[in-house]
């Protein structure tokens, strides 16, 4: 029974991850490379429409993968080795994960609110939130590039 | 650093490099964590490998 729940855990925690990453990548890769082509008149269509949509599930996909995440970790028994790094392999990958899912709740959503128009605040502040969101994502594409080499390889790999 | 973040190419060189010295980190690390009994089978196993 314990190894089902296991199992489940884990697949939830890949679900999640996917979604997070998955969407991270689409920012970096497609969509912030994108918008200088974009005529002006059809730029609502990426801020208003699916960039909202897009923040919420890349949002709620990155508190998902740090839950279940956590939970797998605890119920393997070697949350506190990891974190402490005695085990490294594995411990990496979780603080830049952590670190990650930080950054998307408490910058890149805060500023990506006001970048959107979804709070209001002075015009002025929209481009310098823009381009705060921008870096830290930037940071979080980044940090997933190891990330997913610790979390793969500490699975997966021997002689690392 | 922002320059090399406003750049998707050179963030994603950066993630390379930072995975490099993230292995050589573990490896490290693993190292120092080990009593010497484990770290004669892991370098045992390391050769049968």
């Amino acid at each position: 029974m314990e190894d089902t729940i296991l199992f489940l855990v884990r697949y939830l925690h890949v679900l999640c991850g996917v979604m997070w990453i998955g969407i991270l990548w689409y920012f970096n890769f497609v969509q912030i490379p994108s918008m200088p082509k974009i005529p002006d008149d059809q730029k609502p269509a990426i801020s208003k429409v699916i960039a909202p949509e897009a923040l919420f599930w890349f949002r709620w996909g990155a508190a998902g993968t740090v839950l279940f995440g956590l939970i797998l970790s605890y119920m393997n028994g070697y949350m506190h080795e990891a974190m402490t790094l005695q085990r490294p392999d594995i411990g990496f990958g979780m603080w830049m994960g952590l670190i990650m899912a930080f950054n998307v709740w408490f910058i890149i959503w805060p500023a990506q609110k006001i970048a959107l128009g979804i709070v209001e605040t002075d015009a002025d502040a929209k481009p310098a939130a823009g381009r705060r969101a921008m870096l830290f994502s930037r940071t979080n594409t980044l940090l997933s590039i190891p990330m997913l080499f610790s979390m793969i390889s500490a699975q997966n790999a021997t002689g690392f | 650093m922002g320059k090399i973040l406003e750049s998707l190419p050179k963030t994603i060189v950066a993630g390379i490099v930072l995975t490099i010295l993230m292995v050589i980190a573990t490896n490290h690390l693993e190292d120092a964590n080990q009593s010497g009994a484990e770290k004669a089978i892991s370098d045992l196993q390391k050769k049968m490998n």
